[in-house]
């Protein structure tokens, strides 16, 4: 067990690290598409620290909930990030899939909270977009990932290293692919980039947030990205068996970027959606997920 | 001959006073006195004949003649005849029956006269405060002559004036004055019945700079760089309009080389406007690969100016008389225009391909021909719609008079047709600039302004890239501006946005707001 602590401890470590430099070129990556220089790849780090060094200012209007609402974010999503095994597949100290699900309804659940207790116009359309969307997200996700489960008659994600290697898997990949747009607030979801606060979804809840709970709460939203992509890589990319820890992350770490370059790329040839076509969007997905499912029960 | 019947018989009335007039641009002009409480019934004669409210300035006379006085200046687009009313309001009890309720267009106009000349408008339909805000006394008008414009007026507690919509599940979104990007103050209030906008409600002047009171007693030479500064992006326009009304009040035609150096310098300065706009509208559906695109299309566009004139945003050009230095690298600029021309083809190819693009444009802030026409919608905003007008044509300035073009006009009204509009018309403006490039020829670029006569009155109006700047001016003493007035296209299409909005929802207000693109700085002139 020791030994299974140990590299999940390190496996916390490795995303919390890894996280802002994904987001970092991934952000390279857009402006160069948009022919414009844009920060360096290590921009987020520094935007980071900038963060964490601020007081925060917090509203006399809040309660805990306001305090707390960044760790929790931060926790569930290191939590979920641990249960996937990314070097070691013999099973994590907790945790399947429903828990990875709901690691991440909770942090939701929190931020929902957090961005409707500043009593602030924005913080509470941010909330009520992002349950919104929550609810069309949520059965798509878990759908998906038990159409993998099927084949793998397991909810262990260390069984499922890999499930989604087969044709019925690449359905379930582009349903889940388009789960991971709208959980990481990507375009056509939501526009991460926008100043304009009435189109803000994920933004919005955080208007009232500052300092160093506002950097929390952006490490998290990068550390939820890299975790999704994480999964998606764990799932339908399976790494080599019996390769030392290091050339497993080195692999991990090329991998998950090459699918961050491909967020990159549909976020620049796509405008956002308008709000009320997303259940249109979140259909589709269904509908891919939908029939993987079907697929393997017929094969 | 419609039109000469239109003055005949506003000289048939017996206590109104018509006299032909040559201090007003265009082909006819004339000048009609009625007493104030038949002011409505002149306005709703013009504007059933097709004339329609170019500008509304209220004068402060009371020192020259002891009266305050309204100035409703209308225009029929058919012949360029332009109509000035002037009505005498006695200083005793300053109020005159409202023109709003015959001429909807004037409601700003005329709410903005109660708030700086303390002028009343009996019967306008919202006696709400416009321009000055609820922390401003009631009592005091700025723009009248005993106000010293460097007074500092306490301020007085007051709460805003919104109407309030109220229901089951109605929520408000109170948006601003301070936004989350970097740019101009304005408060907005969203009624929303979910996403749904139930209604918009705005408060601007956030920033009122006192420009038309400050232009005041300074000299015309002096006042056109006041002008100049009224907005960085329609820099040459204002400059344009205020000179063209002094050179009607003095009676002088400017030289041939100088009219068309204006043409060039509106051209450029729409097409850095359209373009720049163009590729700004997709900011508000996130789609980064145009808005960035469309930023450097503009920047190109931008240099030329500064290869042109010396400034990136022309400034220092216009002089009343003519223009100050003629433009130089032409050759090169029109090459230059023809490789933008097709670039911006691509990018505009790329644009309205876009399934998503169209997906959030089409249907989306639809404007009602008939509520641009009532309100006085102008420019591409007012086109889009179908409303066929725009100045160059109508009431030639500059050297559009000689020049070739088309005036696109779409239909349906909604974002999309008002970024077509814009396509559009940048291709009409390559058009004109090469035209006018070709029969630019040298000569002489200014002629001298004589001494203007005193408390007279004049307008020069110019199609800018958001529709018309229309500057009013009363002459004073010693050539120098006695009532400086300036209509804005954006003055007139502000209050046009709140009508979009109905039927929409919150988080494409961002969209709708850009494709009109409207100015605050013209606001708080």
């Amino acid at each position: 067990m020791t030994v299974n602590i140990l590299s999940v401890l390190g496996q916390m470590a490795f995303l919390l690290l890894m996280a802002p430099l994904v987001n970092g070129v991934i952000k390279k990556a857009k402006a160069l598409t948009q022919c414009r220089r844009g920060p360096g790849i290590l921009q987020s780090y520094f935007d980071i620290v900038k963060f964490l060094r601020r007081d925060p200012v917090v509203s006399v209007q809040t309660s805990w909930i306001t305090l707390l609402t960044p760790l929790v974010c931060l926790g569930a999503y290191l939590a979920a990030g641990s249960i996937i095994p990314l070097w070691d597949h013999r099973g994590i100290v907790f945790g399947d899939l429903i828990a990875f699900t709901y690691l991440f309804a909770l942090a939701r659940f929190f931020l929902g909270l957090a961005g409707l207790e500043p009593g602030s116009a924005f913080g509470g359309m941010g909330a009520s977009r992002e349950m919104m969307i929550a609810t069309l997200v949520e059965p798509v996700m878990v759908l998906g990932l038990f159409g993998l489960v099927l084949t793998a008659g397991s909810t262990d994600l260390g069984a499922l290293a890999g499930a989604g290697w087969n044709p019925a898997g690449a359905l379930s990949f582009i349903g889940l692919m388009i789960v991971t747009v709208a959980e990481t607030g990507r375009i056509p979801v939501d526009n991460p980039d926008t100043h304009l606060e009435l189109t803000m979804v994920h933004e919005a809840m955080l208007l009232e947030y500052a300092g160093r709970q506002l950097g929390f709460l952006h490490w998290a939203a990068m550390l939820k990205q890299l975790v999704l992509l994480a999964l998606l890589v764990h799932l339908f990319w399976p790494q080599p068996t019996g390769i030392p820890v290091a050339a497993a992350l080195g692999l991990i770490a090329a991998k998950v970027t090459a699918l961050g370059l491909g967020l990159a790329l549909t976020e620049s040839v796509l405008a956002k959606m308008r709000l009320f076509r997303l259940p249109e969007l979140m259909a589709g997905g269904a509908a891919f997920c939908l029939l993987a499912v079907l697929s393997n029960s017929i094969m | 001959m419609a039109e000469l019947s239109l003055i005949e018989e506003l000289r048939s009335r017996s206590d109104w006073e018509v006299l032909a007039d040559d201090n007003l641009p265009g082909k006819q002009a004339a000048r009609v006195k009625v007493p104030a409480d038949k002011l409505p019934e002149a306005a709703s004669l013009l504007t059933g004949r097709g004339a329609f409210l170019l500008t509304m300035a209220g004068v402060d006379r009371r020192p020259v003649d002891g009266c305050f006085a309204v100035y409703p200046v209308f225009a029929n687009p058919k012949d360029g005849l332009i109509i000035e009313i002037e009505a005498v309001i006695s200083p005793d009890r300053p109020v005159y029956p409202a023109l709003t309720p015959v001429v909807p267009s004037a409601h700003w106009l005329e709410r903005e006269i109660k708030d700086l000349l303390g002028i009343t408008p009996v019967g306008h339909p919202d006696p709400r405060r416009l321009a000055l805000h609820p922390d401003w006394p009631t009592d005091v008008h700025p723009l009248r002559k005993d106000f010293d414009a460097g007074a500092v007026v306490p301020r007085v507690s007051g709460e805003m004036e919104f109407c309030p919509v109220e229901g089951e599940g109605i929520y408000h979104i109170p948006v601003g004055p301070v936004h989350a990007g970097i740019i101009e103050p304005g408060h907005f209030r969203f009624s929303a019945f979910g996403e749904d906008v139930i209604d918009l409600q705005a408060q601007l002047f956030y920033t009122h700079r006192g420009v038309e009171k400050a232009a005041e007693s300074k000299d015309f030479n002096h006042a056109v760089l006041v002008a100049e500064r009224i907005c960085g992006a329609c820099s040459v326009s204002h400059a344009v309009s205020f000179a063209q009304a002094v050179e009607s009040l003095a009676g002088v035609e400017i030289p041939a080389a100088a009219s068309y150096t204006r043409s060039i310098l509106l051209e450029m300065e729409r097409l850095y406007n359209h373009v720049g706009d163009i590729g700004n509208m997709s900011a508000g559906i996130g789609f980064a690969y145009v808005v960035s695109r469309g930023a450097i299309l503009k920047e190109r566009l931008l240099r030329m100016n500064m290869r042109l004139a010396g400034h990136r945003y022309l400034r220092g050009m216009v002089i009343p008389g003519g223009v100050r230095a003629g433009v130089k690298n032409l050759p090169e600029i029109i090459a230059g225009l023809n490789g933008l021309e097709s670039d911006l083809g691509e990018l505009t190819e790329v644009m309205l391909s876009s399934h998503s693009l169209l997906d959030r444009m089409e249907t989306t802030g639809v404007l009602p021909l008939q509520a641009a026409l009532d309100l006085g919608a102008v420019g591409p905003a007012a086109r889009a719609s179908g409303v066929d007008r725009d100045l160059r044509r109508d009431l030639p300035h500059a050297a559009y008079g000689d020049l070739e073009f088309n005036v696109p006009v779409q239909q349906q009204g909604d974002v999309l047709r008002r970024l077509k509009q814009r396509i559009d018309e940048c291709r009409e403006s390559f058009g004109i600039l090469r035209q006018a490039a070709q029969k630019l020829s040298r000569g002489m670029l200014a002629v001298k302004i004589p001494d203007l006569p005193p408390y007279r009155t004049s307008v020069g109006c110019t199609e800018s890239a958001r529709g018309a700047n229309v500057h009013w001016i009363m002459s004073g003493p010693g050539n120098t501006i006695y009532r400086y007035m300036v209509r804005s296209a954006s003055h007139c299409n502000w209050p046009v946005v709140p009508i979009c909005l109905p039927g929409n929802i919150v988080p494409d207000f961002p969209l709708i707001n850009k494709s009109f693109e409207l100015c605050y700085a013209c606001l708080d002139r």
